[in-house]
Parts: C-alpha cells; sequence; structure tokens
C-alpha cells in the first residue's frame, strides 16, 4: 500500500468541495479579510450579539426609520436637567403637521400668569368732596392667611401705581362708600390711566347710589391696560362725588373693602 | 355697626383725607396680626401737620357717632308716628319714606 502525499500543487483548482470539508472547520483565520459580502448573509441572520457596543452609526440608520416604537422614555428622563426658564433661543421638537421641525422657546413661552398683586386701602378715609383720587392709606395685601400674589409687586406713591413690567395687565377695582349724611347720594366710582405720566384719562366707571344716611354701596370696575412702558403708563382709582356730600371710603388692614387688583394677562 | 366699623368711621372723621395707617410689628418684630392692629395703640400718623388724637377725643366721635344714629332712629320713628296720626297706614308710609 502506498501513501499519496498531497499538496496544494496537487489539487487542480476548485478541487476542494464542501463534502472534503468538516463541519466548523472552517475558522475565523481561514476566512480572508473584507470578503464576506451580504451574499453570503442569509436573511434575519445578522442578531445583536454580532454587533459591537456603538457599532451602528448614523450612516447606517435609513432616514426617518426610527419611530416612536424604539424611543425609550430616557430620551428624556436621561438627559441633564435644565432647572430654568429656558433661553429665548432654545429650542424644541415639534411636528409641522406631520414634519418635524425645531422651534425657539420664544415663540411658545407665556401663556402663564407672570404677574397678579392686590391692594387695599387701610381704614376708613374721608377723601374730600367732587374729583378725588385715592392718594393715601394703601397698603399691599398681607392677610387673610393664604392670600395670593404672583411675580415683582406693584409700587405706590401717593396713589399712582406704576407696573413691575410691561405687558398687557387686567386692572380691577372695587369701591366701598359710606355716607353718613345725605340723602339720595349718587357716587361715580372710577379707574383712571394714563400713557404719559401726565395726563390721566377715565379708563372705567361704576355709577352706585347710596338712598338713605348710613348707607354703604359698592362699586366695582375693570380694565384691560396695555402697559408698554412702565415709566410711562400708570393708573389711580377716584370718585366723583357728584353730591358733594364728602363720602368715607371704606377701608380695613384685614379684609378687602376699597381694593385694587392687578394681573399680568401676557406680553404687550 | 360693629364697635370696630364706628372706630374706623370716627378716625375717618377726625381728618380730611388719608391721615394714618397701622403699626404691623411691635417693638420686637413680631407681627401684629392684621385684625388685631386696628387699635388705637397702632394709630401711626402720616400726613404732615396732623397730630395724634388722644383716645378721649377718638371715643368722643365714636360715641358722637353713635349719638347721631340714635336720634336719627327716634325721628325716624317719631315722624312714622305722626303719619300714622294723621291717618295713613303702614304701606302707605312705606311708600312714601322707603321703610
Amino acid at each position: 500500500m502506498s501513501i499519496i502525499t498531497l499538496n496544494t500543487r496537487s489539487l487542480p483548482d476548485s478541487a476542494v468541495t464542501t463534502a472534503k470539508i468538516a463541519a466548523d472547520a472552517v475558522t475565523d483565520a481561514k476566512i480572508a479579510d473584507d470578503v464576506v459580502g451580504t451574499e453570503h448573509l442569509t436573511a434575519n441572520e445578522v442578531d445583536t450579539t454580532a454587533l459591537g457596543a456603538d457599532a451602528v452609526t448614523a450612516a447606517q440608520i435609513a432616514d426617518d426609520a426610527i419611530s416612536e416604537e424604539h424611543l425609550d422614555a430616557t430620551v428624556i428622563t436621561g438627559m441633564t436637567e435644565l432647572a430654568a426658564e429656558p433661553a429665548d433661543t432654545d429650542e424644541f421638537l415639534i411636528s409641522d403637521a406631520g414634519t418635524l421641525k425645531r422651534i425657539d422657546y420664544s415663540h411658545i413661552k407665556g401663556g402663564g400668569i407672570t404677574g397678579a398683586d392686590q391692594w387695599r386701602i387701610n381704614g376708613d378715609v374721608q377723601y374730600g368732596t367732587g374729583n378725588q383720587v385715592i392718594d393715601s392709606q394703601w397698603e399691599r395685601v398681607d392677610s387673610p392667611t393664604d392670600y395670593g400674589v404672583i411675580g415683582s409687586a406693584m409700587t405706590e406713591s401717593s396713589g399712582i401705581f406704576t407696573f413691575p413690567t410691561t405687558g398687557i395687565w387686567l386692572i380691577q377695582h372695587q369701591q366701598s362708600v359710606f355716607r353718613s349724611n345725605g340723602e339720595i347720594q349718587r357716587h361715580d366710582c372710577r379707574i383712571l390711566t394714563t400713557t404719559n405720566n401726565s395726563t390721566y384719562v377715565l379708563a372705567s366707571q361704576a355709577h352706585v347710589q347710596t338712598d338713605d344716611t348710613n348707607y354703604r354701596t359698592s362699586g366695582f370696575m375693570s380694565f384691560i391696560f396695555d402697559v408698554t412702558d412702565t415709566s410711562t403708563h400708570k393708573v389711580q382709582f377716584g370718585y366723583a362725588d357728584a353730591s358733594n356730600n364728602n363720602p368715607t371710603l371704606v377701608g380695613s388692614s384685614n379684609e378687602h373693602f376699597t381694593a385694587s387688583f392687578f394681573i399680568r394677562l401676557a406680553d404687550t | 355697626m360693629t364697635e370696630l366699623e364706628y372706630f374706623k368711621l370716627a378716625l375717618a372723621s377726625l381728618h380730611q383725607g388719608g391721615w394714618y395707617t397701622w403699626k404691623t410689628h411691635d417693638a420686637d418684630g413680631n407681627k401684629i396680626a392684621p385684625i388685631d392692629r386696628m387699635a388705637y395703640a397702632n394709630i401711626v400718623v402720616t400726613k404732615e401737620g396732623v397730630s395724634k388724637p388722644t383716645e378721649a377725643e377718638v371715643n368722643a366721635k365714636i360715641q358722637e357717632l353713635k349719638d347721631a344714629e340714635t336720634t336719627r332712629a327716634n325721628k325716624k320713628a317719631s315722624g312714622k308716628q305722626k303719619l300714622k296720626d294723621l291717618g295713613l297706614d303702614d304701606d302707605e308710609i312705606k311708600a312714601l319714606i322707603g321703610a
């Protein structure tokens, strides 16, 4: 019996068939670099164990391919928190009729109430007859418990109220009137505004009447004021005592009788 | 009217215009509850040229206001009685004076 020794020169081309190769005989070392193409992979053959960490780059992901099922909540919760109001140029992702776009915070901010304040006169006062401005005894609310204000305070000097910021402000005023003499008396409660820090005009009025001595009555008014400049746009409160009978405006340091309210609704 | 209402009305009647405010904190810096600060001891005069009235002056003004109200109520009652004596019934009197 003779032994035939084979070497690669003895084998004709294409002589080694798959039947001559044992199962699992071809190791990684027997495969040349960069030769396994997609034609050698069957469908769904590549699983996650075949991929290294961070192996899939953006270039390997098709456009518009990542849908909601592939997003986890950590897309948000895993990010560093911005613990303050965003800057105007900070951006959000938005679907504009189905098309994803970015939008600056400046376009979507607002909508919440950012300013609200309450003031009242803290005791009964007779400001005089005729046209009068409530020019004294104002106090900012400090009771009852759980009273609410938002943002910076209004400031008051001699009955002139200055807004802390520009904006569209809702102004409300209630006026409680007491007559200690006279019979039927007309009394016009008033909100007066200026846009030049000088000339005040009537912005809102409530006509009330006391029908007899020691009668009380109240008027309530509102006005929405576009405060474009806090140095020129101011507000006062007053009345016209048409009967020239020196009414008493009722006030208290414990609750509202004659009081004013300021609520910032939006940017100017 | 309550005693507090008479007290505040008396202060308003003593001087024209706003002339006072209330002490909001005591000598130790503690806040005085709003319902408690509206008392004679806590009056602080804010108007130039006005001096704080004495407590007796305030009480006298309160009494004056109370007396005026009593007098007015008495006059109303006597006036109604005189109308009745003239033969008017209650409905006619109410139509005339509203009470």
